[in-house]
């Protein structure tokens, strides 16, 4: 006896088997991430597009040859914390336009960067302004200042294709890619030398919270917890640093669940100042990823606890990587904040 | 807007200058040398990036140029990525193991002369046969340890028989060692229970097809 089975049944019965496939790959991947799907850009993504497009509007052909890359282009990953007559950057130079065009970049910085994380920014530039001027120092010279920031727009600012705004030059680099809605960080590089200084009368620290966050988290750790997230190791330089893409180390010292809450919350906290120079949008996101795989997240400190000196940190989860390094001396110091799922907005391309 | 231009970039001209150490934009006096290992059943890697500061970077760069004549040559290049190679310690639960060279990345002669050329060199070495359970990884590097700074790391292996289980390093990072858990092999690749339910569905309709056209059913 023949059993009649129609083709719509067939095809159902295939897209069923499809479906079934994929189905634990997609809820693994949405668990894992806490993020929403794709959604068309609005909100800060949308003055993005907005504000980058009426930068590129203000340039020259030349100029523009000069800011404007396809999304895929090898300038993606060509950033460093070196100042720029050593690491040559290609992209579009502050010092090479007019006051209203270096505006235009300013005002697309101010979108696409949180209220704090443009202050940062621009204290980490007026910093090095300081250190150019210090020739007393042996540190300064022309390779250095507020002009020797660049910009480079990766890709066409739109509401759906992927596209990304690189803003950095010495001690400074921020990659920000936007994937229609959604905005990311990863990788950036924000340091500072001098790590304090005076301008207008007021005390500057750019990276001065970030210290005092660090070393208020280790002094709230218990001799216990502390000799978890104590290396023994003197740690003298960022492990991930530039040049370091799509590398992950295996985690060390101290994971959160072995926190208290105060404690962890202090180490959310000190993780914010890194995610949080990002638009609140996209930051917000980002610390409910980091709030939900807090469980597996490390916190390991190298050198002294006493605040002030010289002193390692590393904050390391699932889908993000913090190093606090100085070079040395306090008043010399790198970062980086990556997300191994993330960077150059390759998660949310994926999906 | 998220953001608003607070202290701005113009007025810098009233920056008090109240600075007294001595200010450089990067690594100096020291020899950084940075290891990633990464271990897999049957093989482990090391990358070995070296950077050496700018008042050292001549003391090097004459190391590796042996004929004096300002240019690095090929052949340089492999006789002093070797001897790096040659000189690291590697044991594994005790044994010597011996990693090779594979491949060496030499920096441009100007970058390395102002502190910013990096030479990367990857090496490996293929393991003995190792039983199930506990392991131990050493690797020790004390090149120019009369200059060097080390990073030593392992790497999340890629490998899902391998678990790290703990690093140890001494103060300098001139030592490191790799405690790891080695696992059972299985026998092909892994299926989920939902990927071999879904490959079953999809054989029996294609089946049932297959025995309609036939006449079978």
């Amino acid at each position: 006896m023949a059993i009649r089975v129609p083709k719509k049944t067939m095809l159902l019965l295939t897209a069923a088997a499809l479906v079934w496939i994929a189905l634990p790959v997609v809820v693994r991947s949405t668990q894992q991430r806490g993020q929403a799907p794709i959604n068309p850009a609005s909100g800060t993504a949308a003055r993005a597009v907005t504000a980058a497009n009426a930068f590129l509007a203000t340039l020259t052909e030349a100029e523009r040859a000069k800011a404007a890359f396809p999304f895929d282009s090898p300038q993606k990953t060509n950033w460093s914390n070196l100042p720029s007559p050593m690491y040559p950057r290609h992209s579009l130079k502050l010092g090479d336009l007019t006051p209203p065009k270096r505006d235009a970049v300013m005002a697309l910085m101010a979108v696409v960067l949180s209220r704090e994380g443009y202050q940062k920014a621009l204290d980490i530039m007026n910093g090095d302004e300081v250190l150019k001027n210090n020739q007393g120092g042996k540190g300064g010279g022309p390779q250095f200042g507020l002009s020797e920031y660049f910009i480079a727009i990766l890709g066409t600012p739109s509401a759906t294709t992927p596209w990304m705004v690189q803003f950095g030059g010495h001690h400074l680099a921020l990659n920000i890619t936007i994937v229609g809605a959604s905005n990311v960080l990863t990788p950036s590089l924000p340091a500072a030398q001098p790590a304090t200084y005076t301008l207008n009368g007021q005390s500057i620290r750019p990276l001065g919270d970030e210290n005092d966050k660090g070393f208020a988290l280790i002094n709230a750790l218990d001799a216990g917890q502390q000799a978890k997230a104590i290396l023994a190791s003197r740690v003298t330089d960022l492990v991930l640093g530039p040049t370091q893409d799509g590398k992950v180390i295996q985690p060390e010292g101290l994971l959160a669940s072995a926190m208290t809450a105060a404690q962890q919350n202090m180490l959310i906290d000190l993780a914010h100042e890194w995610v949080g120079i990002l638009n609140d949008e996209g930051a917000g996101s980002k610390m409910a990823e980091i709030r939900a795989n807090l469980a597996k997240t490390y916190f390991a400190w190298s050198g002294p606890t006493t605040s002030g000196s010289v002193a390692y940190f590393r904050i390391q989860g699932p889908t993000v990587v913090i190093e606090y390094a100085p070079q040395k001396t306090v008043d010399h110091i790198h970062t980086i904040y990556r997300d191994p799922t993330n960077d150059y907005g390759a998660g949310l391309i994926k999906r | 807007m998220n953001g608003r231009p607070g202290r701005a970039l113009v007025g810098l001209a009233v920056v008090c200058l109240g600075l007294a150490a001595p200010l450089r934009a990067h690594r100096v006096d020291e020899y950084l040398q940075a290891a990633r290992v990464s271990i897999a059943a049957d093989r482990v890697s090391v990358e070995l990036d070296l950077t050496p500061g700018v008042a050292i970077a001549p003391s090097i760069l004459a190391m590796i140029d042996t004929d004096g004549n300002g240019d690095i040559s090929a052949a340089e290049s492999d006789t002093y990525a070797r001897g790096v190679i040659d000189g690291l310690v590697m044991t594994v639960d005790g044994r010597p193991i011996r990693p090779r060279l594979d491949r060496r990345q030499m920096p441009e002669w100007r970058d390395a002369k102002e502190g910013t050329g990096v030479i990367r060199l990857l090496a490996s070495v293929t393991l003995p046969v190792l039983t199930e359970g506990s392991h131990q990884l050493f690797l020790g590097n004390t090149h120019r340890a009369d200059i060097g700074v080390y990073l030593a790391n392992a790497m999340v292996p890629a490998d899902r028989r391998i678990e790290i289980t703990g690093q140890r390093r001494d103060v300098a990072q001139h030592e490191l060692t790799i405690d790891y858990a080695l696992a059972r092999a299985t026998d092909g690749p892994a299926v989920s229970v939902w990927q071999a339910t879904a490959g079953i569905l999809i054989v029996t309709a294609l089946g049932v097809v297959v025995l309609r056209r036939r006449g079978g059913l």
